[in-house]
């Protein structure tokens, strides 16, 4: 009996656990349909007109009640951010990838130095990072800019490629590698042959979480972007404080709905990989 | 190159794949640091730039001793930093009683709900973080859902939590709770239900059990969650920034204010190394508290 009743105790507390994880992300999607033009608190009638001030559309509210400066910002910040996080994702994946491949393919005396060297920027507070970089930019002459944030980008999400590949390294049949060798093949064709198909969803798990990383940074972008070159957190980030304005739902929404595909894309991949080892076992064989 | 050992060939090519991560890591995260380090004990120009002199006051400042801008004793500098601690440990309990029923509850299903539920926790990680804290905004402001909804319930308790330590502390424990979770999810999922059933079989209470055997066979996560919720809360500025506005402040903020709207970059630096020591500290008691643990585990 009671037993019983701990346990309805504890299925009711987690699933009001689910709610205040989920709920704050539905309100922000309800809202941004609400077409109540001057209190986006009292439900208004179901209305897609902020999405269409959003992207510079025509629609039925009256202009003054429009509260976005410029599409163009917004959309700029949109790009500035998708090229950012793209250049990043590829070098950092690139960089990352060899940096596992040398720690678990070869024995040497910096090993451990270098993982906690890999170790250390992802434990560091952001605000340090952001700084230092600043401080670092200023200092050597690099002009704050698209530059500057790709390579502070880069600096600290390497770690997190280096991880992911790493994980799947570790877990790799060393065998096919060494049959390879021994039959002949060259160094080169036994990567691009074996280990690259092996490792390649840790290589794209490490490139996507790179890339999202990277496109929803605020800390560190913050400090290093220079006044042209707005990413879309930033961008966000100021319309919030500067005040509370409807068009935030719709652009939230629309955020929030490409990264959650981002990272279903990410898990199904994950999810696939079994299959994916099973297959190159019987094509081995 | 067919004139190499092949050592020697092993060398270059050892030194080919990690020459890249040493020139990014050597020259855009240690040297940074390095160059703020020296920041840290230059002496603050008049307009913003500084002197090439050795100054260690900005240390001084941070605990209150006067100097050149500060002309008294004043400890808000220490009061902020106080602060930022208290709010960070408050963020990893609160964090750690929410996580810990909730991953004992999801280790209980069968395999499918599990992972249905587990995706659903890893998901929000993903999820815009700006966004989610803007949701936070709207809910707590004075107009906000949460006024709304109580008033909806009959209650009218017209309650003002943004811009409060309570917000600020929702705030932290709202994005950092997936950093907590999967930790102790993974302690609480390697338990050996045997053990517990036991202990009951031993006659021990429910509470003993919990005590003596499912808590330190679960403290793994429980340590491994809090030091990586407190560390980003720590030095956080945003959180901060958007549910604390000006009277909450905490170090990330502070640390801030020195380099884009007082212009005191050697201040701002003693602050960040105080902060990155902080961090280093806390790691050093956990690298420490792991080793020692597996010592005893290892003992027969």
């Amino acid at each position: 009996m009671m037993r019983r009743l701990g346990q309805n105790l504890l299925s009711g507390y987690s699933l009001l656990f689910f709610v205040f994880l989920y709920l704050p992300i539905g309100l922000i999607f309800v809202y941004s349909f609400n077409g109540n033009p001057l209190n986006m608190m009292i439900w208004g009638g179901f209305s897609l007109d902020w999405y269409r001030s959003i992207f510079g559309m025509a629609n039925s509210l009256a202009d003054n009640v429009q509260y976005i400066e410029s599409t163009d910002q917004l959309l700029g910040s949109l790009r500035t951010s998708l090229s950012v996080a793209l250049i990043t994702a590829l070098i950092s994946t690139v960089i990352g990838t060899l940096t596992a491949l040398a720690l678990a393919r070869f024995r040497f005396r910096l090993q451990g130095f270098y993982r906690m060297l890999l170790f250390m920027p992802m434990m560091m507070p952001d605000v340090v990072l952001g700084i230092s970089l600043l401080i670092f930019f200023v200092n050597i002459g690099i002009p704050l800019g698209k530059v500057s944030i790709i390579i502070g980008h880069c600096s600290f999400l390497v770690s997190y490629v280096f991880i992911v590949v790493s994980a799947r390294l570790a877990g790799m049949d060393t065998r096919l590698e060494e049959a390879s060798a021994d039959l002949g093949a060259n160094p080169w064709y036994t990567f691009r042959r074996i280990t690259l198909p092996m490792i390649l969803p840790g290589v794209i798990g490490g490139a996507l979480l790179s890339f999202i990383i990277s496109m929803d940074d605020l800390v560190i972008t913050y400090f290093i972007s220079g006044v042209d070159s707005t990413t879309l957190p930033v961008y966000i980030y100021g319309m919030i404080r500067r005040g509370i304005k409807p068009e935030i739902n719709a652009i939230a929404t629309l955020l929030i709905l490409a990264s959650l595909l981002i990272a279903a894309v990410g898990l199904y991949l994950r999810n696939r990989q079994p299959a994916a080892l099973k297959a190159e076992d019987s094509h081995g064989s | 190159m067919s004139g190499l050992t092949l050592q020697g060939r092993n060398r270059l090519r050892l030194f080919g794949l990690l020459s890249p991560v040493t020139l990014l890591i050597g020259g855009f995260f240690v040297a940074p640091l390095l160059i703020m380090a020296a920041y840290s004990l230059a002496e603050p120009g008049m307009y913003g730039g500084v002197e090439w002199n050795f100054y260690p006051d900005s240390f001084g400042r941070v605990l209150g001793w006067a100097d050149g801008s500060n002309e008294e004793f004043d400890i808000v500098y220490l009061e902020i930093i106080l602060r930022s601690f208290r709010i960070a440990l408050l963020t990893v309990l609160v964090s750690l009683l929410v996580c810990y029923p909730v991953a004992f509850w999801v280790s209980r299903l069968d395999a499918r709900k599990r992972n249905f539920f587990l995706f659903l926790i890893t998901l929000p990680f993903f999820a815009s973080l700006i966004v989610r804290l803007y949701a936070w905004v709207l809910i707590l402001r004075p107009s906000g859902f949460l006024n709304q909804f109580l008033h909806h319930l009959g209650i009218n308790a017209e309650l003002d939590l943004i811009y409060s330590e309570t917000a600020v502390l929702i705030g932290l424990v709202y994005i950092f709770i997936p950093f907590m979770f999967l930790p102790i999810y993974a302690s609480v999922e390697k338990l050996d239900r045997r053990l517990i059933e036991a202990s009951q079989d031993l006659g021990a209470s429910r509470w003993q059990t919990f005590r003596k055997v499912i808590l330190p066979l679960t403290m793994p996560g429980v340590a491994a969650g809090s030091i990586i919720v407190f560390i980003p809360s720590l030095g956080n500025f945003i959180v901060p920034s958007l549910l604390g506005g000006a009277k909450v402040l905490m170090i990330g903020s502070l640390v801030e204010q020195q380099f884009l709207a007082a212009r005191n970059w050697p201040f701002g630096a003693a602050l960040a190394m105080l902060l990155m020591a902080s961090v280093l500290v806390f790691l050093l008691l956990y690298v420490r508290s792991l080793s020692r643990a597996e010592a005893l585990e290892g003992r027969p």
